[in-house]
């Protein structure tokens, strides 16, 4: 295993992956009807191919290639060849509008661009907007004879023999983080950020371990749990080709591992519980397995909040699942979930070398997985890291004796009521999870009274009158356990389901459309 | 078609196969969630051995269009 101690930046993790599990297959991936395979070698090689393309591209340090698309190894091989030169990777975001892709070009002085082949029909516009993109690479082959592929780069270029060296305390990463408001930030990860959270436990995982990756890979979460840890251990990573195919991948690869954000665990869920019924002489458990396969050590989730009574009843299923925490500036891990059988609603420990502290209820973050600060950015900077280096994560919450971390809500988010009292909207929210009639929520201050509006869940066809009953129920259930002020007094009820962000989080910016509930 | 489509729509949503029609809209009347729907187009891919394009998903927004769409693949 990978210590610590020999791996400063990504190169030496890539050349270290390399050497300890050579041919092994780091990543199996579709390709018609077959699995295309990667060896911890190849995925080496190839990155060293790109180096040489880049050192003939341009000359200048720091070169700035954008990539995006969707797991594969191609996408790995363009991310880790840029970086391993000593450039800077902008992952960008897979569902991004064609005016959206060229913005994060623009702001992050892209100069290379590798896309998948679906981002084609974009090309003409993106050149037209972008002229310092000097060099344009599809990772998959295409029709166009004048696209040029990552094929052609690996058919036709040697290996780089000699590696630059890297200071790990240089830029590696340009994230851009959707948020709920406002325009995204580029946050700049260094070599140092991602190797110390990659790094910072023990133990996670091993050469025989199996891993499913589902989410999108542009997610630092995705990225440094999915990736830089299979690299670090030696586990194999199968690329979930579709949300259509999760069922079907999970039978396929028989994964030990998987991480997943709640929704589709919750989805997932609800499956098992409806096969459950209609064949009550199997146990769940059992169902279970079959499902998720007979290997399955445990799912990890994040991204979002998982109710904890989903994650009992997984525990009672035989498959234990932790919730992590953790942000983009932070490379993401701040606290890990831990696998267990009684969850009680924290977000897992604090990870090693991280220090958190409360201040003022906000959570504040000092590690070297911290980021280096916001690109071209110095205001957003100067407000989220202190002249001393915590990092403000505007997250509301605690630590408990044990070091576990807890959520209570965004700083941002505070609704400040009239008599100075503040109230999280997300602590008000997640007390109606698990209600089956019940899709989305938003809690908010509408004349000075805190309001919920919520869109019901279409699939129980209740009536309005029905829905007005069990919502005024639940929530004088909730007004009992809270303040007076923290109340809630308006409810309204919605035909139509938020917007939201691409990453599925409702914006809390939107306008009211709900009608009140009398 | 329609009648092969029915007992697989039923185990994603809780509706009758009697209101499964071809002009029902997936979403709106049959009230798939997204994952719902793609699990859905999973298993429509192994039961009648065709493969679905992602860049296809979004224009499939009725029973008929997915029949449709079915028999183009076929």
């Amino acid at each position: 295993m990978n210590t610590v101690t020999d791996i400063k930046t990504l190169q030496h993790l890539i050349l270290k992956s390399a050497k300890c599990y050579g041919d092994k297959v780091f990543m199996k991936e579709k390709s018609g009807k077959d699995d295309k395979e990667t060896t911890f070698n190849e995925l080496l090689l190839n990155c060293r191919k790109i180096m040489t393309f880049l050192n003939e591209k341009s000359n200048a340090d720091n070169i700035h290639a954008a990539v995006i698309g969707t797991t594969c190894a191609a996408y790995l091989t363009a991310y880790f060849g840029t970086v391993c030169g000593g450039n800077i990777i902008i992952p960008l975001d897979a569902q991004m509008s064609c005016e959206d892709v060229i913005d994060h070009l623009q702001r992050s002085d892209s100069q290379v661009f590798f896309f998948d082949k679906r981002y084609v029909p974009m090309l003409p516009a993106i050149k037209a907007s972008c002229p310092m993109i000097h060099t344009y690479i599809c990772l998959q082959e295409t029709d166009c004879d004048d696209i040029f592929t990552m094929n052609n780069i690996l058919g036709s270029y040697a290996p780089a023999e000699t590696l630059p060296d890297i200071d790990p305390s240089s830029c590696a990463a340009i994230l851009y983080t959707s948020g709920t408001t406002g325009k995204s930030k580029g946050v700049m990860l260094s070599h140092s950020n991602l190797v110390d959270n990659t790094m910072c436990q023990e133990n996670e995982s091993t050469p025989e371990d199996v891993l499913l990756t589902v989410l999108p890979i542009h997610h630092v979460y995705c990225f440094t749990c999915d990736i830089l840890l299979s690299l670090r251990y030696g586990t194999t990573v199968c690329v979930n080709d579709s949300m259509m195919h999760i069922a079907q991948n999970l039978k396929k690869y028989q994964p030990t591992i998987v991480l997943l954000v709640p929704m589709i665990a919750e989805t997932i869920y609800k499956k098992i519980q409806a096969a459950a019924a209609a064949t009550p002489d199997v146990p769940v458990a059992a169902i279970a397995r079959v499902v998720f396969g007979p290997n399955l050590k445990g799912i990890y989730s994040g991204g979002a909040y998982l109710n904890p009574d989903l994650a009992n009843a997984y525990v009672s299923m035989g498959i234990p699942i932790a919730q992590g925490y953790g942000m983009t500036e932070c490379s993401p891990r701040i606290s890990t979930g831990v696998w267990e059988n009684n969850c009680k609603g924290d977000v897992g420990v604090i990870v090693n070398g991280c220090s958190v502290k409360i201040v003022d209820g906000e959570i504040w973050v000092k590690s070297p997985s911290v980021m280096m600060g916001y690109y071209k950015n110095p205001e957003a900077t100067a407000e989220a890291l202190t002249e001393d280096g915590w990092l403000k994560t505007g997250d509301l919450g605690f630590v408990d004796e044990r070091n576990r971390v807890h959520i209570t809500g965004r700083k941002k988010n505070l609704i400040i009521l009239s008599n100075g009292e503040n109230v999280s909207p997300e602590e008000l929210e997640n007390k109606f999870s698990g209600l089956d009639w019940l899709s989305e929520i938003l809690v908010y201050a509408e004349e000075g009274m805190i309001c919920a509006e919520i869109f019901p869940n279409p699939e129980c066809q209740l009536s309005r009158e029905e829905t007005c009953k069990l919502f005024r129920e639940q929530v004088d259930k909730i007004n009992k356990t809270v303040s007076g002020a923290k109340a809630i007094r308006r409810l309204r009820i919605r035909d139509v389901d938020f917007d939201k962000t691409t990453s599925k989080k409702i914006k809390r910016d939107q306008s009211s459309q709900g009608e009140l509930c009398d | 078609m329609l009648e092969q489509l029915k007992p697989i729509i039923c185990q994603y949503v809780d509706v009758k196969p009697e209101d499964i029609t071809l002009d029902a809209r997936f979403i709106e009347d049959l009230h798939f969630n997204s994952y719902d729907f793609m699990s859905f187009l999973g298993e429509i891919e192994e039961t009648f051995n065709v493969t679905v394009e992602e860049q296809d998903v979004l224009d499939l927004r009725t029973v008929g269009d997915a029949i449709t769409y079915l028999k183009s693949l076929m």
